[in-house]
């Protein structure tokens, strides 16, 4: 057997594995932790995107995940729309916000764009406390019924147990990850490095940075939102700290870690920091506070990351002199 | 006789700085297949005005064509995508990714591969990609770049990274490439195999402007020199005629390339 | 507090835009440092927000625990905020160099993770005020009542933007800094020490934000995340007034002061809140290089 099919073999018995976990253990924290896992998996793989391979940093994800999140619990709630037209409507409006802020702030340039993106970040969770009107303020929308998915066959699946949360976000994450590997491994995603690497010689070269940049900003904001509107039927509750910049900071740590620009390496990490800080029981300010101490050190002692060190050795392997013929 | 349409036109490009005009009312026009030098002593204006003409500055004044099709205030994109590519007196590489990678991004905008294409990965995308492959094979073999194909480009030395760079802006089969300072700081025998390069591609029906300081190498692989000083065109003629011009060795005059275009002309 | 349907009186608009110009004011004390400092070293303080917390904590705790009066603290912490300016720019900011923007604001932003969570860990979230005898004065001129911590506030913010102009202005080294502001290259090659005139950008900045924070304690509840949602009006303001021009940010900063109370005279909350959001993006796609464009000029 090859190595790829090695890989994929490996691969595939690990998702079998992740599926079948419900079976295996009735485990309810279990089920909570990879519930978490697949939600933050999808929001550091967003991010990854348009940082990681695109260069552009971006505070923005968790608003895009915040205005999934009310979008869907509103229609579903209030409008009586069905799950999954209240998540696609939430992804919609996500992406359409992303686009405005994307376009608006990339003509002047990337320090535009992160400044902007926090400032719309911020500007989210002060909307939805102030705007009581729509989002009912800071007590939010509570107890969020459990909601039903008309499957083929005039099935209806009832997600009201762990387990059913479990699926239901789980597969979603395969979807999302599988379009992030999609684009990333494709010609786009070169595209997208090449500006990231060399903007100036990327446009030289025929590629419009505009273009991937806003084609990362919105597919990763279709997914933040979309994951948003899962998420909160989960939680049953929608309030303005699904807008809490702890969600930035997680998903930052969980890029900066795994490497940005590194799909398996930022899918691991999330799995990784899904888990361990869960398990060691820090109170959230301190693992904030510890996030920020490896922040900083990482910028330090690390600057290029994981990416930067894995470069280093490949050139260096490159160097090295040659048996002569 | 009826006139050729040039490949390339520039009509009165002018571009100021605060009270600097950097390129001043230049014209001039370009005849397929040639390879035309642009000379002059430094801050003469000779990249400003290539960095107006391929859409990285914005210019002040002027029109460019090239087949007749407006580039004017086109951005940098959209005149590498109608036929102009470039490349920088500062050389650019992508660091991180191969040197074949390096080849083929340069030249995946012009295959009319759309982004869904992309993504679904059907025929007509394996067709570009192999086609891209190859040509960038082929491409490094002429610079003399085959063995490093898989190897980062950071492992390139200065002269190799000009040499990727030429490489790349032949990726989408261009119509002109401008070559900004090719072999400004890289060694003699570097400078011949660069020389013989650009011969190469020249007889593959290329047509190139090449900015230069090094007065050699532009005597002897152009068929016309364009002479610029202080943003303006002084002189413009086939090698031997600039030699001898007196607009010219009063411009390089106390400047040791006086020198240099005496002794090329003894 | 809102006359609504009958005739609206000259006081109620006297008293709104009072209260702007002071909230504005503070705005531009904030929001010159964080330009300042993006003009001169091309990095976006993340933590900026938190200097302001810190020193509205330290003046709170100066005062109420420790007995110190208004202005003795005040003092206090401007000169704290001013050396920590300093460590902050050798331990941290120095080391950055060239094209490291993005580092920039992740280390930034590690700072503020740990500055603002630190304290809610040490202090919890709940607002403290600092009910001083300040607090509750007043000056009554005509009908008007002007509450005399706010006019500190505005008193102290002018202060400092007198004595920002004459060190840009009257000091070798704050000519040195317009200097790397215009033109980075050129400055660097007429000799001036980019380290020392680095340094001095961000101390300023870090101070200005501390005496900030400072003058507004007895005016609003102090608590460890005030810096944050302050901050985020500094960022739209710095893009409004065009990134790196500190009296652009100045005058973009009083702006949108007298704009918000005026609005929150007559408009939901929710209007006041995104009313800096929204002009930044309409500057953005009206005029991108700010209302003022860019460069350090006053
Ligand atoms: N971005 C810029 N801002 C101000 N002046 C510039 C800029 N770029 C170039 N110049 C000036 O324009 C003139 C022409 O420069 P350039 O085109 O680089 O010359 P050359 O390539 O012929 O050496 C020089 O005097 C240079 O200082
Ligand atoms: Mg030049």
């Amino acid at each position: 057997m090859n190595a790829i099919s090695v890989r994929a073999l490996a691969f595939v018995i690990g998702l079998m594995v992740l599926f079948a976990i419900p079976k295996l253990t009735g485990n309810e924290y279990v089920l909570a932790l990879g519930i978490s896992f697949a939600a933050l998996s999808v929001l550091s793989g967003g991010l990854n995107l348009v940082y990681g391979y695109t260069g552009l940093l971006s505070f923005a994800q968790v608003g895009f995940f915040g205005i999934g999140s009310y979008t869907a619990a509103l229609l579903v709630t209030e409008q009586n729309w069905s799950l999954w037209s209240g998540v696609a409507a939430g992804g919609a409006l996500a992406t359409a916000v992303g686009m405005v802020i994307g376009y608006s702030s990339l003509r002047l340039s990337r320090h535009a764009f992160a400044i902007v993106s926090l400032s719309f970040a911020l500007l989210c969770m002060i909307v939805a406390r102030d705007w009581v009107s729509l989002t009912r303020g800071a007590m939010g929308i509570p107890g969020l019924p459990a909601p039903t998915i008309n499957l083929p066959g005039g099935m209806r699946w009832r997600i009201a147990q762990p387990a059913d949360f479990y699926y239901l976000l789980l597969g979603f994450a395969v979807f999302a990850h599988a379009l992030i590997y999609g684009v990333v491994t494709s010609r786009l995603g070169r595209a997208m490095r090449a500006i990231k690497l060399n903007e100036p010689l990327a446009q030289s070269q025929g590629i419009n940075p505009l273009a991937y940049k806003l084609l990362a900003i919105a597919l990763s904001a279709l997914l933040a939102g979309m994951v948003g509107g899962l998420f909160v039927f989960y939680l049953t509750i929608v309030d303005p700290s699904i807008f809490d910049f702890y969600y930035t900071e997680t998903m930052l740590i969980m890029v900066i870690i795994g490497g940005p620009g590194s799909f398996w390496g930022v899918l691991a990490s999330s799995a990784v920091l899904t888990a361990v800080p869960d398990l060691l029981r820090f109170t959230t300010d301190l693992r904030m506070v510890l996030y920020g101490v490896v922040l900083i050190a990482a910028m330090l002692l690390f600057p290029g990351g994981l990416g930067g060190w894995l470069h280093r050795r490949r050139v260096a392997r490159w160097r090295q002199p040659r048996v002569a013929p | 006789m009826t006139p050729v349409q040039p490949l390339l036109e520039v009509r009165g490009l002018t571009k100021r700085y605060l009270g600097l005009t950097a390129v001043d009312d230049l014209s001039y026009a370009l005849e397929t297949g040639s390879v035309v030098g642009l000379i002059g002593p430094n801050g003469s204006g000779k990249s400003t005005s290539i960095d107006c003409m391929s859409g990285f500055q914005a210019a002040d004044r002027g029109q460019w064509f090239l087949d007749g099709r407006e580039l004017t205030g086109l951005a940098p994109h959209r005149i590498a995508r109608a036929g102009l590519t470039r490349t920088f007196q500062t050389v650019r590489a992508y660091d991180e990714l191969t040197l074949l990678e390096n080849l083929c991004v340069a030249a995946q905008e012009n295959d009319g591969v759309s982004w869904m294409q992309a993504l679904l990965r059907g025929k007509t995308l394996r067709g570009a990609d192999a086609a891209a492959r190859a040509r960038g094979l082929e491409l490094l073999a002429t610079v003399g770049l085959a063995n490093y194909a898989d190897a980062p480009a950071a492992i390139l030395s200065y002269g190799q990274r000009k040499l990727l760079a030429i490489a790349a802006s032949m990726m989408p089969k261009p119509r002109l490439v401008v070559l900004d300072e090719p072999v400004a700081g890289v060694n003699q025998t570097m400078v011949r195999h660069i020389e013989e390069v650009i011969r190469k591609l020249n007889a593959e029906g290329v047509t190139l402007l090449i900015v230069e300081h090094n007065v050699d190498f532009i005597m002897s692989l152009c068929s016309r020199v364009i002479v610029l000083e202080s943003g303006s065109k002084i002189a413009d003629g086939p090698p031997g005629l600039i030699r001898s011009d007196p607009r010219v060795l009063a411009a390089y005059l106390g400047n040791k390339r006086a020198a240099e275009l005496d002794a090329g002309n003894g | 507090m809102r006359p609504r349907g009958r005739s609206v009186d000259l006081n109620f608009y006297a008293q709104l835009l009072l209260n702007g110009i002071v909230i504005g004011v503070i705005y531009a004390l904030i929001a010159m440092g964080l330009s300042l400092i993006f003009g001169v070293l091309e990095i976006v303080n993340f933590a900026h927000g938190e200097f302001y917390m810190l020193g509205a904590m330290c003046a709170y705790f100066l005062t109420v625990n420790w007995g110190f009066g208004y202005w003795p603290a005040v003092l206090i912490v401007t000169a704290v905020a001013i050396s920590l300016g300093c460590v902050l720019y050798e331990a941290l900011l120095g080391s950055l160099r060239g094209e490291s923007f993005e580092r920039s604001i992740l280390l930034t932003l590690g700072l503020s993770m740990v500055l603002q969570n630190g304290a809610v860990f040490l202090f919890t979230t709940t607002p403290k005020m600092m009910a001083t005898g300040l607090s509750y004065s007043n000056i009554i001129v005509g009908e008007l009542r002007l509450p005399l911590s706010r006019l500190y506030a505005l008193g102290l913010g002018l202060a400092a933007f007198a004595a920002l102009y004459l060190t840009l202005y009257r000091t070798r080294v704050g000519k040195a800094m317009r200097g790397v502001a215009q033109n980075r290259d050129a400055a660097l090659m007429v000799g001036i020490d980019p380290r020392a005139v680095s340094r001095l950008a961000v101390a300023i900045g870090i101070g200005l934000s501390g005496l900030a924070g400072a003058a507004l304690a007895p005016v609003y509840a102090v608590h460890p995340l005030m810096g944050f949602s302050f901050v985020f009006k500094a960022f739209a303001i710095i893009i409004i007034g065009g990134l790196g021009n500190v009296s652009g940010a100045a005058i973009a900063a009083v702006m949108l002061g007298i704009l918000e109370s005026l609005v929150g005279g007559f408009l939901p909350l929710v209007m006041v809140d995104a009313l800096a959001f929204i002009s930044m993006i309409a500057v953005l796609l009206l005029r991108p290089q700010g209302l003022f464009g860019r460069g350090v000029r006053v």
